[in-house]
């Protein structure tokens, strides 16, 4: 039988991937894939949450579920709009890698 | 409290209007709605000149502005109403969101003067291509902003915080020919994205703790104490990452000078202003069910501590007014955290007018200076020669900025310091007079460079109408309030 500490562990990896390539990777794609990842762990936090919180007449907690769907249409137009300026960098620098982007200094 | 005949004829237009009845959700509708007629009429109608639609939305939020100020508020913050439990219309929003309308009318002027910069960095297309959109997302954002002052539910504050942000990461890199745009733009979006990631997580956590998206039913839930406090304080701290990149609290400030310096000026003085001013509204909401636990108070005097110290240290060597303004505006949400702390809701407030006034001065004098010379502190060099006007009106925003009396900016620090003194927060309290001395330092040499050092070029810089008035009228405000505080004391009581 899964447990709500099993589903909350993987989410937790899932997160802590999603950040180390967010910090460590140096390809804006590869950057954007992670974030994506950080915010689906999250999502899967918010379903697990949700589907082991019952109440009183035997249904799940749906608040989390229907904010899981907020959460999937925001982070897509997030992205739409991240795509987009990697095409703007693309065409201007030819590159994706963040090594290349770092004119603005101290 | 005595009625004055001012304010009696005022409460008759008031009771009259109760007719007509505006709520607050419609406010937020009409300027959704003037958002996509702007639109639109950029879409099909090709030929006219584009300033007319700035200028149409300048006067529609103006409307919208006066209406703002014939909506009763709800009488109790935690009282819904509207959009089922999600909203409210107590008077702290309601001001707040007559900041965000001030805030971008005063932005979309800045525009306007902006607009030849942004029509150059299309070359090739036609003459005005891009004007419309440049003039037309700022009112999206000033939805969200007034969304999010009113937002009382976690999935509500995802969701309109989330039409701000999305909105900001296409102006910040809205010239983006410009590679230091663009570069600004890229830095933004991942960092933005990367905090929205941990509000998300965060929020999670707090719902598995409490079951509850609800500010008002979570401050029930946290006050039972048989509850288990570490997950929503996991959570809170999660949250507290995120918000604490939208108000730039060290140590998520890192996208803050290379932003700043990156965007359009407009959207950075936008992005100063509109953006701190709704995160610290949204902090101040979500910490009031936290401060139940000791934990949180002593983490948010630490990321004062810390704000206050690296922001008015790393301003000291900045030789760019952009990215001097940038570290300013880190330093000032150190201050800004010191009223958190004491939950002073009221000094809060006040700081914020006052930050919105000295800050917007600031900006639009430098637009204005910036295609003339540049945007670096040497370029102002006997500005006081050049234009008297504009470097009288950033005098004012300086000293008003650095903290001197008889300005805004005095009294707002004032009533901070005040709070702290009240709730015996001494380590604060020293930190921060300290670091103001700091503040006189690099804001005066601004002042210096103006006044007496010697200008390469001698032509005079010309300021249009309309700027004009903008800039005049935040001149005398910033004095104003600076001399007599009341009537923003008053507004949240009243």
């Amino acid at each position: 039988m899964t447990t709500l500490g099993d589903y909350l562990l993987v989410s937790g990896i899932l997160f802590s991937i999603g950040f180390a390539g967010v910090m460590l990777r140096r390809n804006l794609i590869v950057i954007l894939m992670s974030l994506e990842l950080m915010l689906n762990a999250a999502n899967l936090s918010l379903v697990a949450f949700s589907r082991f919180r019952v109440d009183p007449n035997g249904l799940p907690n749906y608040n989390a579920q229907v904010f899981v769907f907020f959460v999937i249409t925001v982070a897509a137009a997030e992205v739409a709009v991240g795509l987009a300026l990697l095409v703007a960098l693309f065409r201007a620098r030819q590159t994706t890698d963040v090594k290349d982007i770092s004119s603005l200094k101290f | 409290m005595k009625e004055t005949p001012h304010r009696a004829w005022l409460q008759d237009l008031r009771d009259s209007l109760q007719m007509i009845m505006i709520t607050a959700p419609e406010l937020e509708i009409a300027v959704l709605v003037l958002g996509m007629v702007i639109l639109m009429v950029e879409a099909f109608a090709t030929k006219i000149d584009k300033r007319i639609l700035a200028f149409a939305a300048i006067a529609g939020l103006a409307v919208v502005l006066v209406a703002s100020f014939f909506v009763a508020p709800s009488p109790s913050p935690a009282q819904a109403t509207g959009f089922w439990n999600f909203y409210t219309a107590d008077r702290f929003s309601i001001f707040f969101k007559q900041f965000a309308l001030l805030t971008t009318i005063v932005v979309l002027i800045m525009m306007t003067d902006y607009a030849p910069v942004v029509r150059s960095s299309f070359p090739g297309a036609t003459p005005q291509a891009g004007l419309g959109e440049f003039f037309a997302l700022p009112i999206f954002t000033c939805v969200g902003l007034m969304y999010l002052v009113s937002a009382i539910d976690f999935v509500f504050i995802f969701v309109s915080l989330e039409l701000v942000t999305i909105s900001f990461y296409v102006l910040v890199s809205f010239t983006r020919r410009n590679p230091i745009t663009l570069e600004a733009g890229i830095k933004y979006l991942v960092l933005s994205a990367l905090s929205t990631a941990f509000l998300v997580y965060g929020i999670a956590w707090i719902f598995g703790a409490t079951g509850q998206t609800n500010l008002h039913r979570l401050t029930q839930a946290l006050a039972n104490p048989a509850m288990n406090h570490s997950a929503a304080l996991l959570g809170m701290v999660l949250v507290l990452v995120a918000l604490g990149f939208k108000i730039a609290a060290v140590p998520f400030q890192i996208w803050v000078p290379d932003v700043y310096q990156g965007a359009p000026t407009p959207v950075t003085a936008y992005l100063s202003v509109g953006s701190k001013a709704a995160g610290f509204v949204v902090l101040l909401r979500v910490l009031q069910p936290f401060l139940l636990l000791p934990e949180t108070k002593r983490l948010i005097i630490l990321i004062a501590l810390l704000t206050l110290i690296y922001g008015n240290l790393a301003a000291l060597p900045q030789a760019n007014l952009k990215r001097l303004l940038a570290y300013s505006s880190i330093a000032h949400a150190g201050y800004l955290l010191i009223g958190v702390v004491c939950f002073d809701v009221r000094a809060v407030t006040f700081y914020l007018v006052a930050y919105l006034l000295m800050t917007l001065l600031s900006f639009a004098v430098l637009i204005i200076v910036a295609q003339q010379a540049g945007e670096e502190i040497s370029d102002f060099d006997g500005l006081a020669r050049r234009s008297p006007f504009l470097a009288f009106a950033m005098l004012i925003g300086m000293v008003s900025l650095a903290g001197v009396p008889f300005t805004a900016g005095f009294l707002g620090k004032f009533y901070i310091f005040y709070a702290a003194v009240l709730q015996r927060q001494i380590m604060l309290v020293v930190v921060g007079v300290i670091t103001v001395g700091c503040g006189f330092y690099y804001y005066l040499k601004v002042v210096r460079a103006m006044y007496w050092q010697s200008a390469e070029k001698s032509d005079k810089i010309p300021v249009n109408g309309l700027s004009r008035f903008a800039i005049s009228a935040l001149i005398i405000s910033t004095i104003w309030l600076g001399i007599y505080p009341q009537p923003i004391l008053d507004a949240l009581k009243r």
